[in-house]
């Protein structure tokens, strides 16, 4: 790497001095012997076309960031709040919704019993949050529900965690986008028969904002979270005035109201309104996933914002509740205001300045529910690929520091979704909070079986906290199920095993790759002792083959040339040209008169191999490629086809190398006939690698 | 900048050995030089007996004197400052420091030495530091490193 000296005067005739050149410190930097580690420049783009693609991407995503710059990624507690957060306080802007829905079929007497299930759904709540604080320090590394399952009961409860996770987080990026819309639709009516473009056009921006950073994203989207808890809390803050000062009066019902219904209250109904209404805790799980994004103590401050959240949410919850019952709000036929909106409207006047300030931090705060998933989601594929149940390429981070891959599945998916169902949310509900209870019910079990194991101080209590959750969140589960399974809760259930399936598959490939290319440790590598030989397919007689031949002539001295054609005359005029002017290098033509290149050559080689004397080990056969390098991407479609072809055929071959050697034109000089050559003839038409004429 | 947070530079050579006290003084230099835009040169000088041409490819033997600088240049990159890494062979450490410091025109010159004693138990300066206070014409820094409570 050192490169040359240049000789300096001093101020003294015996003071010069030399400076010594260092090639290498532009792109690399030393920190050890023989350990170098790549600058930026190193990555930096060669040709045009890729420098321009860089700067584009510069621009959309940011600079790209080195990994010493991950500490500077992480997150505050205020802006973790409102990236992990999103989702779960979001929840809190259709859960009633779901829960009035329900009950409304029972009648007017019926919503009265939407405080009871709220207040029930919060203390579920509570539990779950404590549950998953206890998940956050013991498991600082991230990973929830997943990575408590594989550790404390099977790494197949894992697995139904992490799928059951990946799928609910698809669902929330799917639900969130629809209830932003249809939070919009209460203020422009007319958005409803745009709802599939706006949805990709917020998943495409909230896609970019992540796939810019951490820190970028939480910097662009605290403002709307916050700003909605702010008017959330004084929505619920002038309602509680006006109950409390007896101004509380029931307003009319609007005119697509949801007629009241003549149903029994049962214990069914209350069932499914505390099922619908479950949808709040979605999210809850999302900072225990990422605990490794906040900035140390990472536990304490995932710990304390979990709590932070869920103190937050259950009050927003609550009070939302008691609003809509005490000022008689009702759900509205689809395309009407949301209850939200309504409440808003109570509170601070329709068409009001803090309405509509109100009405765009819903659609926000909605969307950017989205935005926990964008972090969860792509997190727990990147720990799932670096435990072999995804491909690896989810683990890899790209120049952002940001799981690239898994947040371009995210929103691949969630789109997909969100247009197969026509953006509607309540289509989409079914689907949605299965996959969550599910993987708090086995977070749970599996901490009650940590703190049994741990026997750490306060491992009873903790334990006790744990297992009264898993009951809760199972009971949970099996109502949820059973309430939504019609409706499309199957599909959740059909997903989950599916899903289970694909990563154990995919572990099976891994492991069985691994056993493969394994070197037993204590297996020290000699210098082989194999034969070789040089097999060096030729289209021609061009310059492209001449760089082989050599090529293949510094690899080994049995070396020969094999030309496969379906004209006779051309390869007797490459026979004449070739021992010509490569003399010492034997031509082999094969003649192919069905006019195959592949098969004859694969042939040849399995001949070559059988005339082996049998007493002697199998030589290892270098297949030697002429390429042409083509000056621009869109001429590469003209050439080396052929050459393509070949390599694809000889790559599963035993002993076999295919050595590619492209030719690009940096040396033509050497090409060029001395005068005495000159004089034995002029050579044949030389042919392009990957001509057509040979297939 | 005022006198009290450090002297005010545009242009300042750090002289590099290879020990302890390099990053010390990279960082401190790195520091001042974020406050007031100032350039950066590193030099680490490697000395060459008079048994050896001058440019003979000792520094291409060993990949730890590329580290001494590629190392300074990692440290101010943390400070959001550019140093510029030189690597010099010569035959008297002092002599190709305080010439380079004039020819590239620094008007701060920044040594760090390492704390050492003779046998005897006297301070031991060494001659290079001398040297660099007798000869630079640009104001110098002096670093030394603290006394360690290990005996050395």
């Amino acid at each position: 790497m050192i490169g040359g000296r240049r000789p300096l005067k001093g101020r003294k005739p015996a003071d010069r001095r030399v400076r010594v050149d260092r090639p290498h410190s532009p792109y690399f930097r030393y920190t050890g012997t023989g350990q170098l580690v790549a600058k930026a420049a190193a990555s930096r783009p060669l040709t045009p076309t890729g420098r321009l693609v860089r700067r584009i991407r510069g621009i959309v995503f940011g600079r790209p960031l080195s990994t010493e710059e991950e500490i500077g990624e992480r997150l505050s507690k205020k802006k973790a709040m409102a990236i992990f957060s999103s989702d779960a306080i979001s929840s809190s802007a259709y859960a009633t919704e779901e829960i009035l829905r329900v009950l409304v079929l029972a009648g007017a007497g019926a919503l009265l019993l939407s405080i009871q299930v709220a207040i029930a759904i919060a203390l579920l709540l509570a539990v779950v949050s404590v549950s998953y604080r206890q998940v956050c320090r013991a498991y600082p590394n991230g990973g929830g529900a997943y990575v408590v399952a594989r550790t404390n009961l099977a790494p197949i409860f894992g697995l139904i965690a992490a799928a059951a996770l990946l799928i609910d987080y698809v669902m929330t990026v799917a639900v969130s986008t629809a209830a932003a819309i249809a939070q919009i639709q209460s203020v422009i009516p007319s958005a409803y028969n745009l709802r599939i473009e706006i949805a990709f056009v917020s998943i495409s921006l909230i896609t970019i904002a992540n796939l810019r950073g951490l820190r970028e994203s939480g910097n662009i989207f605290a403002v709307p979270t916050y700003l909605f808890i702010g008017l959330a809390l004084a929505i619920v803050a002038i309602g509680a005035f006006r109950i409390v000062s007896g101004t509380a009066i029931p307003i009319p019902p609007e005119p697509d109201a949801v007629p009241l219904g003549t149903s029994t209250i049962g214990i069914l109904l209350l069932l499914k309104a505390f099922a619908g209404g479950s949808v709040a805790l979605t999210g809850v799980e999302a900072i225990a996933n990422g605990v490794p994004a906040f900035k140390p103590p990472e536990a304490r401050n995932a710990a304390n914002t979990m709590t932070a959240m869920a103190v937050l949410l259950g009050i927003l919850f609550i009070g939302l509740t008691v609003f809509a019952v005490q000022f008689g709000l009702r759900p509205t036929l689809a395309g009407g205001p949301s209850i939200v909106a309504l409440a808003a409207a109570t509170a601070f006047g329709n068409g009001s300045v803090l309405f509509v300030t109100f009405a765009v931090s819903t659609a926000l705060i909605l969307f950017l529910a989205a935005n926990t998933s964008f972090n969860a989601f792509p997190r727990l594929a990147a720990i799932l690929a670096e435990d072999g149940y995804m491909p690896r390429q989810f683990s890899f981070r790209g120049d952002r520091l940001a799981y690239s891959w898994g947040i371009a599945l995210l929103a691949a998916v969630a789109f997909a979704l969100l247009a197969a169902f026509g953006g509607d949310t309540h289509a989409l509900i079914p689907l949605y909070s299965v996959g969550v209870f599910v993987c708090f019910t086995l977070s749970q079990i599996g901490m009650v079986r940590h703190w049994l194991d741990e026997r750490s101080a306060g491992w009873r209590w903790r334990m006790v906290v744990n297992a009264a959750g898993a009951v809760l969140t199972a009971v949970v589960l099996v109502v949820v199920v059973s309430e939504k399974f019609v409706d499309g809760a199957y599909l959740v259930v059909i997903l989950v095993p599916s899903l289970v399936l694909m990563m154990l598959f995919i572990n099976r490939q891994y492991s069985r790759a691994s056993r493969e290319l394994a070197v037993a440790p204590d297996l020290v590598v000699r210098a082989p002792h194999r034969e070789h030989r040089v097999v060096v397919p030729i289209p021609g007689m061009t310059r492209a083959v001449v760089q082989a031949i050599n090529v293949g002539r510094s690899v080994s001295d049995d070396i020969r040339a094999v030309y496969i054609s379906d004209d006779p005359d051309s390869a007797a005029r490459l026979r004449a040209d070739f021992e010509r002017q490569v003399p010492g290098v034997p031509l082999v033509v094969v003649e192919s008169p069905y006019r195959a290149l592949a098969g004859p050559l694969l042939a040849y080689l399995d001949v070559l191999d059988s005339a082996w004397p049998p007493d002697r080990e199998a030589p290892i056969t270098f297949v030697v490629v002429p390429e042409y390098v083509a000056r621009h991407w869109w001429e590469r479609i003209l050439y080396n086809q052929a050459s393509k072809r070949v390599r694809a055929v000889l790559l599963g071959r035993p002993h076999t190398v295919v050595i590619q050697v492209p030719y690009r034109r940096e040396d033509p000089a050497m090409f060029e006939a001395s005068p005495d050559d000159r004089d034995r003839g002029r050579p044949s038409q030389p042919q392009p690698t990957g001509a057509p004429r040979q297939r | 900048m005022s006198e009290a947070q450090g002297p005010a530079f545009r242009r300042a050579v750090i002289a590099l050995n290879g020990g302890p006290t390099d990053s010390r003084i990279v960082r401190l230099v790195s520091e001042q030089a974020r406050l007031t835009k100032a350039e950066l040169i590193a030099v680490h000088v490697l000395e060459i007996d008079w048994t050896l041409p001058l440019d003979s490819d000792v520094s291409g033997a060993t990949d730890e004197v590329q580290r001494v600088l590629d190392s300074a240049e990692g440290i101010a990159e943390q400070s959001k400052v550019r140093l510029e890494p030189v690597l010099l062979q010569a035959r008297d450490v002092g002599a190709a420091i305080v010439d380079e410091a004039v020819e590239r025109d620094a008007d701060l010159l920044v040594v760090g030495l390492p704390y050492r004693k003779r046998f005897g138990g006297e301070f031991a300066i060494g001659r290079t530091i001398p040297y660099i206070l007798q000869n630079a014409p640009c104001a110098v820094w002096v670093v030394r490193e603290p006394i360690s409570e290990e005996p050395r």
